[in-house]
């Protein structure tokens, strides 16, 4: 796309409207100055003067107007800024999609209250309650169930911002077997925060203490992370020029910050990075290639209102791979439970019809791997879990 | 002489130097950069919508100034022409001078409306420069809010709208004063009344002819009804009147309808005929309000959806997969979430044309960098998630979803093509 162009256009519209501007300036000024004259000519002359007098100068002011000819004056100022005003759309529709809802399905209407409910839900996510308490009252929805979780997770986070760990770890360690369930190192990470922030104290005793009380226990999944605490307190006077200097950094706090909100989220039910943003995201990536597929088959007669599955790959970045999808490199089906993937003695991975079509459904007992030379024996092929 | 080879020497390290700096960080995002100049394309109402607008601002502006020229003028021409006494003539000026003394001043107000549009105009122009392959998190948040506004100003929540583009600065990014025209015409038409929506017809005159809109003739049709629905010996008479007057008109190109509606005259608003039981509904006025929100939108070069469900539809197809609706699919996928389940439930699953796989354990993916491999019992992981598992047990490898215990020397490197 050429922004550039799309500037200049609009520069253009900007410059005629200024010059159509200064135009309709001057003829008004022109009027009312030709105007002017004519009365002070009228009432510096004696009172004496006939009445012929007073018409033939009213008549030259007529003359005057007819001369300026004020209106097709303005319509000339007018013209040159509607042919701007008229190319200004046309660039911005060869520039732009003009229509986005071209592969918009008409008879998938979504229930307004659903989306009502999604949106408050993003507001209480992203921690903006005020915002979300409006819309709830203006949309008359029920109050959000998450609201009150999430008020909690911010009131952690501030607190964080703050540097103060006790809410976050009250949280943390009130939640541990469900962290330790999933695989998540928060109890620890939050922990060694503490730990820095006492050791930076220039309380050596202290951090020590804490070390023995909370750390210790992590000793089988954390090891070498608490060697390198308990280290670093050798330089507690200057760890910015210690090997150690790491610790100070602010990265510290963030990842802890968010895998905080990863964990608090997962354990509502909900995704850590909002829905409604991944799917709004997810969406403007897939748009372009779903309109250019639209584009492209305008004339072969697709029914895209009733179709299944989406004709073409939408091409999502990676962040939205949520699942291992195999795709069987012969026939080019995705692979479900029906028609599971199955690895050959090669290494190689074909989908159980294509498999079963190469050995003509078992009558051979082995086949040549379309990928490598290895002559593949059926009865070795086995079924892969993703 | 000397000097020559020895600054050409330097240019040309300052240059590989800089030519090695600069290629490699382009090839990383090449096919960001991609993504972000289509998804770019996709902002034709955020620059279309304020240019019409200040469009319309200018032609107004233009047209009352015509208007009040030409008065001033024919002024002039009616006084020359007149027998009137001097000092009529000096008072006839007087006023002349002080009517444009006071166009001068509308002027001025009118091109300060028009620039204050022009300045919107080019903000939005200047957002989508702003759009980066470094800020990309950052201007997605920012787009998903100006849908969000769009959203709530379709469905009427102008608090919110205002609340929410103000807290996030995209008041410029917005069409609420816009939206607000609509509201008016809206809240008529929901009390039953055409009247906002006839002069709003008569503000966009030609545009709604260019664009053969008939919703002019949809509202008088229905204020014809509305005299036949009265049923009062007079209203009759009245509704005749009317549709000689206001009707009429449309007769050469839509006879068919007119003879339909007209034809109300002969059945009473409690007809039981299912043709024109329909006709004396009140739901018609629904109807209208619809059609008014799409003239309005179509002129306003606006999708007639909210924007937000056009992204969300084309988001919940190309993230739909069958394993989104499995019960245990991970919280990440929106699609694991009941409210979207349901929005995605009559749209297209996505499509894949390679396979991509990603790695249980750590939920990476597994690619030619973090090639698949296969335990004994046929589940598969990526090779990093599996080596630090091996690590850290002394080469053995459970399997997180069976209990499967085996050494990281009965790995099988799967190839996937």
């Amino acid at each position: 796309m050429e922004l550039k162009s799309v500037k200049d256009a609009f520069d253009r519209v900007a410059t005629k409207q200024k010059l159509s501007y200064s135009k309709t300036h001057e003829i008004f000024h022109m009027l009312s100055q030709e105007i002017e004259k004519a009365l002070s000519i009228l009432q510096e002359s004696p009172p004496s003067e006939t009445l012929l007098d007073h018409r033939s100068i009213l008549s030259d002011v007529k003359k005057m107007f007819t001369e300026i000819a004020p209106i097709s004056q303005l319509e000339a100022a007018e013209k040159e800024l509607q042919v701007a005003l008229n190319k200004y759309p046309k660039v911005l529709e060869k520039q732009l999609n003009p229509d986005i809802s071209k592969a918009y399905r008409n008879n998938a209407e979504f229930d307004t209250h659903i989306v009502n409910q999604i949106i408050a839900n993003f507001f209480y996510r992203q921690g903006m309650f005020e915002i979300g308490d409006c819309f709830v009252a203006e949309t008359g929805e029920s109050e959000c169930s998450t609201r009150q979780c999430f008020m909690e997770m911010y009131q952690i986070l501030e607190a964080m911002k703050r540097r103060d760990l006790g809410p976050a770890l009250n949280w943390a360690v009130s939640n541990s077997d469900k962290l330790k369930q999933a695989r998540s190192d928060l109890e620890m990470k939050l922990h060694s925060l503490h730990f820095l922030e006492i050791a930076q104290g220039k309380n050596s005793k202290e951090a020590i203490n804490y070390a023995r009380k909370h750390i210790a226990t992590f000793a089988d999944s954390c090891l070498p992370e608490i060697q390198k605490l308990m280290c670093s307190l050798l330089w507690n006077r200057k760890l910015d020029k210690s090997p150690y200097s790491e610790f100070l950094s602010p990265a510290l706090w963030n990842n802890a910050v968010k895998e905080l909100t990863r964990q608090y989220c997962n354990l509502l039910g909900e995704s850590s990075e909002s829905p409604l943003s991944i799917t709004v995201t997810a969406g403007t990536q897939a748009l372009p290639v779903l309109l250019k597929y639209m584009n492209v088959m305008a004339n072969k007669k697709l029914d895209w209102q009733t179709i299944e599955q989406l004709p073409v790959d939408a091409k999502l970045s990676e962040e939205y791979q949520f699942h291992s999808v195999f795709v069987c490199p012969v026939s080019k089906e995705q692979s479900s439970d029906e028609n599971p993937p199955m690895m050959m003695s090669c290494g190689h991975v074909l989908c159980k019809q294509t498999i079963n079509k190469m050995s003509k459904n078992g009558s051979k007992s082995s086949f040549k791997c379309p990928y490598c030379p290895t002559d593949v024996d059926i009865s070795r092929c086995r079924q892969l879990h993703f | 002489m000397e000097i020559d080879p020895v600054t050409t020497g330097n240019a040309d390290t300052v240059m590989t130097e800089t030519a090695a700096t600069i290629t490699p960080s382009p090839a990383v995002p090449s096919c960001r950069l991609n993504q972000l100049t289509e998804s770019l394309k996709l902002e034709h109402q955020l620059l279309r919508v304020p240019f019409e607008h200040y469009k319309k601002t200018i032609r107004a502006n233009h047209r009352s100034f015509e208007k009040e020229v030409s008065s001033v003028v024919s002024g002039i021409g009616d006084l020359a022409n007149s027998d009137c006494s001097k000092e009529v003539a000096v008072s006839r000026l007087t006023s002349l001078v002080s009517r444009l003394q006071g166009l001068k001043r509308k002027l001025e107000e009118g091109s300060n409306v028009e620039n204050l549009q022009a300045q919107r105009c080019r903000a939005r122009i200047d957002h989508l420069d702003s759009a980066d392959v470094e800020n990309m998190t950052e201007w997605n948040n920012t787009k998903l809010k100006r849908i969000l506004v769009d959203y709530m100003l379709r469905m009427s929540y102008f608090e919110t709208a205002s609340m929410l583009s103000e807290s996030s600065n995209i008041v410029d990014l917005v069409d609420i004063d816009i939206f607000r025209e609509a509201k008016k015409v809206i809240d008529a038409l929901k009390n039953r009344e055409v009247a906002s929506a006839l002069i709003w017809c008569a503000d966009n005159k030609s545009r709604l002819k260019k664009s053969k809109s008939k919703f002019e003739f949809q509202l008088r049709l229905q204020e014809f009804i509305e005299l036949v629905r009265a049923d009062t010996p007079g209203s009759y008479k009245q509704a005749i009147v009317y549709a000689r007057k206001h009707l009429a008109p449309w007769g050469a190109t839509h006879m068919n309808e007119l003879q339909h509606v007209l034809a109300t005259l002969a059945f009473k608003s409690t007809t039981e005929c299912p043709k024109y039981k329909v006709l004396f509904e009140l739901r018609q006025w629904d109807v209208l309000v619809n059609q008014f929100k799409q003239e309005f939108c179509k002129l306003y070069g606006m999708t007639m959806e909210p924007l937000l469900n056009i992204y969300l539809q084309a988001g919940l197809s190309a993230l739909k997969t069958p394993y989104g609706f499995e019960e245990g699919c991970t919280k990440e996928d929106p699609l694991s979430q009941e409210s979207f389940r349901k929005l995605a439930s009559p749209l297209p699953f996505s499509k894949q044309h390679h396979s991509k796989l990603v790695c249980y354990i750590s939920r990476e993916l597994m690619d030619t960098e973090n090639p698949p491999q296969v335990l004994p019992n046929g589940y598969v992981y990526s090779t990093k998630a599996l080596k630090e598992m091996a690590e850290k047990n002394g080469g053995k490898i459970t399997c997180p979803r069976t209990g499967f215990v085996c050494n990281d020397t009965e790995l099988v490197k799967a190839y996937i093509s």
